[in-house]
């Protein structure tokens, strides 16, 4: 089976994906927080049966204490569980689906953090498999849920809805031409938070940002896509315009071919320059300089992330050794879709 | 002791701040807090949500939170200086036994303080959960009966399914 983020999805030369994750908790039990790991494995087995009682659906379970750090590590850079979720790993667990689409952390910050994730924009259809997931797991379980305040969760900012709708972009123009502050700036009095979707803090490894819904209280989960998707759709469109822009100039379009020609030939290749090459590289993509197919980058973008490689390899490699297995691994990549394309 | 921020008024606020595991300290005046938009406890929650660590809690010291320190949650035994100092809600029921308090918190987190969305089925006491009708409950019966007989006809059990016939008759009556 495919894994999600392969798919080719909808805005795709500047959506990469869309999540969806809602926070519940048990009424029975207070929240993690106030949870030894007895409990916490109490509750995750409580929910575990629940999900899986359900045919519709076929998760994998993983023990998160069973996984080695790179392998927990990995799930992070794949998006599939938060990176805070791979420390103190012990009582959590994992629901996963085959094709890694949905994920149910359990005993993360709340009981139950589900999260859907697409390809491309697609806020509508991954709510909707959450919203299913979510009434599923409701006729299961006893929820903590207060009509006034909504879902109740270990922390206020959650509460109402305990929804949160986030769509990763790919903004390299916007970036190159120094307009993120500004537009952070600006989704932000809209409600919503914009920031790096890899690494910390405010540099965003190869571009790639996360923007999301910050309410939660007071407003339905309708509305609160809706506005994630309208500020979406019209970053994308100041994205294509920046583009554009950008690449009327001659001086940029060499920088592209120039990163195409250093992923197709470099015998080591780092995380950092990776991101930055495979950014340029991903752009020409989108605007069709040349014929490379976005899903693939995509794919490779989460394939390779340190921990993903290391984990794909079943060892700790020396950074030097990831080097070389990632450029490898990006000039085979190149190379076949040469083939296809030309 | 004095405001460290003025050093002139008394200072009745003590505010920690906890970032990436640091935790630094500092004694204010009451208008000197508000100024520096620590007057509300969870101020802090706004920035810190989801995969950010940190963000600060303060400890008050101020007579209002004294007042009402002894109240505890009946289910998880938390007091409210307790979720204070965690930054954390302890249970569902901290919710609401704390609710009041929550209120100008959650005021200034979301700006509305009214949930809107989706609704859960299984939701406890606070939920208007309507009870079956007698007309409702009969009709489960009936399909349930219903269900039993095929089940008995399918297995050539005609003795069961006649009895069943019957009490479906009798329910139907
Ligand atoms: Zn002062
Ligand atoms: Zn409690």
């Amino acid at each position: 089976m495919n894994k999600w983020y392969i798919e080719k999805g909808d805005q795709g030369d500047v959506v990469l994906s869309t999540r969806i994750r809602l926070a519940r908790n048990l009424e029975a039990y207070p929240f993690p927080g106030r949870l030894d790991v007895q409990s916490k494995k109490k509750v995750c087995a409580e929910i575990r049966d629940a999900a899986l009682s359900d045919g519709s659906n076929t998760f994998r379970w993983i023990d998160m204490a069973s996984l080695t750090p790179s392998q927990a590590v990995s799930l992070a850079e794949r998006h599939l569980i938060s990176p805070e979720f791979t420390t103190d790993r012990e009582g959590r667990a994992l629901l996963l689906t085959e094709d890694e689409s949905v994920s149910i952390m359990l005993c993360e910050e709340d009981h139950i953090r589900l999260q859907v994730m697409q390809a491309g924009l697609a806020l509508e259809r991954a709510y909707d498999i959450a919203d299913k997931i979510d009434t599923m797991l409701d006729q299961r379980l006893q929820y903590a849920f207060d009509e006034r305040i909504g879902y109740l969760t270990q922390c206020p900012t959650n509460l109402g809805t305990a929804m949160r709708a986030s769509v990763m972009l790919h903004l390299p123009a916007l970036d190159a031409t120094g307009r993120i502050s500004s537009l952070a700036a600006t989704v932000s009095k809209l409600g919503l938070v914009i920031r790096g979707a890899y690494g910390e803090g405010s540099s965003a490894r190869g571009s790639i940002y996360q923007i999301s819904n910050q309410i939660t209280l007071g407003i339905t989960e309708q509305a609160a896509i809706d506005n994630l998707r309208a500020i979406t759709l019209q970053i994308v469109s100041q994205e294509r315009a920046a583009q554009e822009q950008l690449l009327k100039s001659e001086a940029e379009i060499d920088k592209i071919w120039r990163a195409r020609g250093v992923l197709s030939s470099a015998r080591l290749l780092s995380a950092d320059e990776f991101m930055t090459l495979v950014s340029l590289v991903r752009m020409g993509a989108a605007r069709q300089i040349f014929n490379l197919s976005l899903e693939k980058l995509n794919e490779l973008i989460v394939r390779m992330q340190p921990a993903t490689i290391n984990a794909a390899s079943g060892q700790n490699l020396p950074p030097a050794k990831r080097d070389a297995i990632r450029a490898e691994a990006v000039r085979t990549a190149l190379l076949t879709q040469g083939d296809d394309t030309q | 002791m004095l405001c460290q921020n003025c050093g002139k008024r008394e200072a009745t606020t003590h505010i920690k701040r906890v970032v990436n595991g640091e935790t630094s300290e500092s004694h204010l005046c009451a208008e000197c807090a508000a100024s520096l938009g620590y007057a509300d406890v969870f101020s802090g929650f706004g920035m810190s949500f989801g995969d950010l660590l940190g963000g600060f809690l303060s400890d008050t010291a101020a007579p209002q939170t004294q007042i009402a320190s002894g109240n505890r949650c009946g289910k998880c035994g938390s007091s409210w200086n307790d979720i204070v100092r965690a930054g954390k809600v302890g249970c569902a029921d901290c919710y609401r036994t704390f609710y009041d308090r929550l209120v100008p918190t959650l005021q200034r987190i979301h700006g509305r303080i009214r949930h809107t969305g989706k609704t859960s089925g299984s939701a406890g006491t606070h939920a208007p959960v309507r009870e079956k009708t007698e007309e409702e409950l009969r009709e489960e019966k009936i399909e349930m009966l219903k269900k039993k007989m095929s089940e008995a006809v399918a297995e050539q059990d005609f003795e069961t399914a006649a009895k069943l016939r019957d009490e479906i008759r009798a329910l139907e009556a």
